[in-house]
């Protein structure tokens, strides 16, 4: 049965019988399960992300997963715990980073040394690749995501770590939206401000390790950025914003595996080009919006000035 | 962007105003709950799909779904299996560097569907082991070529180019056919049988006749490939392993050994140059053109089959009839 679905692996047009035969794959069952957490995942952590403008901060844990899956084949044990392992001591590293001296003076610090974490994790993914004896193979999966290969234990790794970032998030939800859009106030509150950036970048820690396994280290902002960007321009209500990151996330996620399936080229440009394109649609959309809202109320002065 | 701005209600969000932001906390609460049970759900409900028809891999056609990772291996497979067996290759483009290949969903389909898998191993595939780990199957067997040669992840892994390996792997395969298909025992014996005397006598016969005519003589080589043959041609391979090794691996050779082989080729201690054209790098290519300029002769040897759809034996056969015109000519024996 299933070498007469390999023969002919083709699109039927026919949807329920292209994804039942989909389905008939334990590979493309646990790709889809962990394409789901991870789309999830991302899409929630990646909201508070842009929220807090600290997509650099993200992109630099995101390669820090690189040396450390490369260095976990290195050493023989699974790319899975190098990528968490790295991803978390970026995380504290860059926690670890004071915010003495005002809150601008401790932004332009925390980029600066993001971005020396960053090009320090690159060098040392390139050294352990090097240092492999053998052949890396699979490299461009490491950057660029593969969904070929996951296996049971893997879903169930990154659900357990996804259940664990979701209640932390539901957890600090609140105090933590609070802390993002406006620390001072939030201070002044009583509001754990250091404490909850802390722990919000070894959510961000481990989100990016997640996503980095099916996207790669490189095209993580697929799930963690462009759908929460595309959400949040489309609206300002939190709760609805969020869930149509989660929602716009799993829907690319979806998108990009099923096209995969059926074609011979990479997951991570199907995933990428997507949400790239539902992006340009929310832009296009909101430009048309605010169009309309002006031509109709062009005789309005003020409307035109502000 | 003005977006926004007059129409505030509670529960917006208002980053950069003076107004202090009124967050509705049972929507935040509300929503991140509702997002961490979607998740439970769509897990579970991938979990219940997960087992459906993945049962007997025999295929309408009653032939056993064989898969090789290389064509190499394929080759050697389909003429053993003959008629009882469906052998689909994997790596099959003579253009492209098989060290650096990416699977397909196509590849996890066939791997999925297969009852034998051979893999080369050592490091050369290693994709293949992860894409039968994702795709468990009861009755499938892995037939690991590096495994059974008993070799190392980081030793040489181009062990289609050792003959007494290529020997342990067609015992092997002849055995996981007659256990998956007992009935065709005595088939598959006489396949083997018929294989290893008449299909591959010329192949044999020009190792030997190679051996006998030309061994000793000193030679140079691109890539660590070649470093598989050369014992079994009896011929002394000159240049240095670590060399053969940074090129197979992709990393850079250092300057001792490349001013080492220029020397090699220069004052002519190597009589012929072996190239493997699927794997090679600038310092490869600039050794090329020394050794030609040198009056060396340079033959081409290939990691994959060469055309696409040649088979093991007479790939092999044209490599090595090329290598005895080029030893003749530079030795004049």
């Amino acid at each position: 049965m299933i070498v007469a679905a390999a023969a002919d692996a083709g699109l039927s047009w026919n949807l329920v019988r292209d994804v039942r035969q989909m389905f008939a794959y334990p590979f493309m069952v646990n790709a889809f399960r962990a394409g789901t957490v991870v789309a999830v995942t991302a899409g929630a952590t990646g909201w508070f992300m842009v929220l807090r403008r600290q997509t650099f901060a993200g992109h630099t844990l995101a390669v820090a997963g690189f040396p450390g899956a490369a260095g976990a084949v290195w050493l023989g044990l699974g790319a899975t715990y190098g990528y968490f392992a790295f991803c978390l001591a970026a995380a504290f590293l860059i926690a670890a980073i004071p915010t003495a001296g005002g809150a601008a003076a401790g932004r332009a610090a925390e980029s600066a040394t993001v971005g020396t974490v960053q090009a320090f994790a690159l060098a040392c993914g390139f050294l352990f690749v090097n240092l492999y004896k053998g052949f890396l193979g699979g490299v461009n999966a490491l950057l660029f995501g593969s969904f070929l290969g996951i296996t049971d234990g893997m879903v169930l790794t990154l659900t357990a770590v996804a259940v664990a970032i979701l209640a932390v998030l539901a957890l600090f939800g609140r105090p933590l939206l609070f802390a993002s859009l406006d620390p001072a106030v939030a201070t002044a509150a009583g509001v754990p401000v250091r404490a909850l950036s802390v722990a919000f970048l070894i959510l961000l820690g481990s989100t990016a390790a997640e996503v980095s396994q099916i996207t790669g280290t490189l095209l993580v902002f697929t799930l963690l950025v462009i759908p929460a960007a595309t959400a949040q321009i489309l609206t300002t209500r939190p709760a609805l914003s969020l869930a149509l990151t989660v929602l716009f996330g799993l829907l690319v996620t979806w998108a990009g595996l099923t096209v995969a399936y059926y074609s011979p080229y990479p997951i991570g440009f199907f995933i990428t080009s997507f949400s790239f394109s539902l992006y340009l649609l929310a832009r296009l959309a909101v430009h048309a919006h605010d169009l309309l809202d002006r031509t109709a109320r062009t005789p309005h002065p003020a409307r035109a000035s502000a | 962007m003005d977006r926004g701005s007059g129409r505030l209600t509670s529960g917006e969000i208002v980053v950069d105003g003076a107004r202090l932001v009124v967050v509705g906390r049972w929507r935040v609460r509300r929503g991140l709950g509702a997002v961490a049970a979607g998740v439970v759900m769509l897990v579970a409900a991938c979990g219940t799909s997960s087992s459906g028809d993945s049962g007997s891999a025999d295929g309408g056609s009653g032939k056993i779904a064989v898969v090789a990772t290389e064509n190499f291996w394929g080759s050697i497979a389909a003429q053993l299996g003959g008629d009882r067996v469906a052998v689909t290759s994997i790596i099959d483009n003579p253009d492209a560097d098989p060290h650096d290949y990416e699977p397909t969903s196509a590849d996890g389909r066939a791997i999925a569907g297969a009852r034998l898998v051979i893999d080369n191993g050592v490091g050369y595939d290693p994709w293949a082991g992860r894409l039968a780990a994702a795709n468990p199957a009861e009755g499938r067997t892995m037939l690991t070529v590096g495994e059974l040669v008993g070799a190392k992840d980081g030793d040489n892994p181009h062990r289609w180019y050792n003959p007494a390996d290529v020997t342990s792997v067609i015992d092997a395969i002849t055995a996981d056919y007659k256990k998956i298909d007992p009935a065709d025992a005595a088939y598959f014996d006489r396949q083997r049988a018929s294989f290893t005397t008449t299909t591959l006598k010329p192949y044999t016969d020009l190792i030997a006749s190679i051996k006998k005519t030309y061994g000793g003589t000193p030679v140079g080589a691109s890539e660590s490939i070649f470093e598989m043959l050369s014992p079994a041609l009896g011929l002394d391979l000159l240049t240095p392993p670590a060399f053969l090794r940074a090129i197979t691996e992709g990393t850079d050779p250092t300057v001792a050994d490349k001013t080492t082989i220029d020397d090699q080729i220069s004052t002519e201690k190597i009589k012929v140059y072996v190239y493997n054209s699927q794997n090679a790098t600038p310092d490869v290519q600039r050794q090329v053109e020394e050794a030609k300029a040198a009056g060396i002769p340079v033959i081409t040897i290939t990691e994959t089959l060469t055309p696409a759809g040649a088979s093991f034996q007479d790939w092999q056969v044209a490599q090595l009839t090329g290598l005895r015109t080029a030893l003749a000519q530079a030795t004049g024996k």
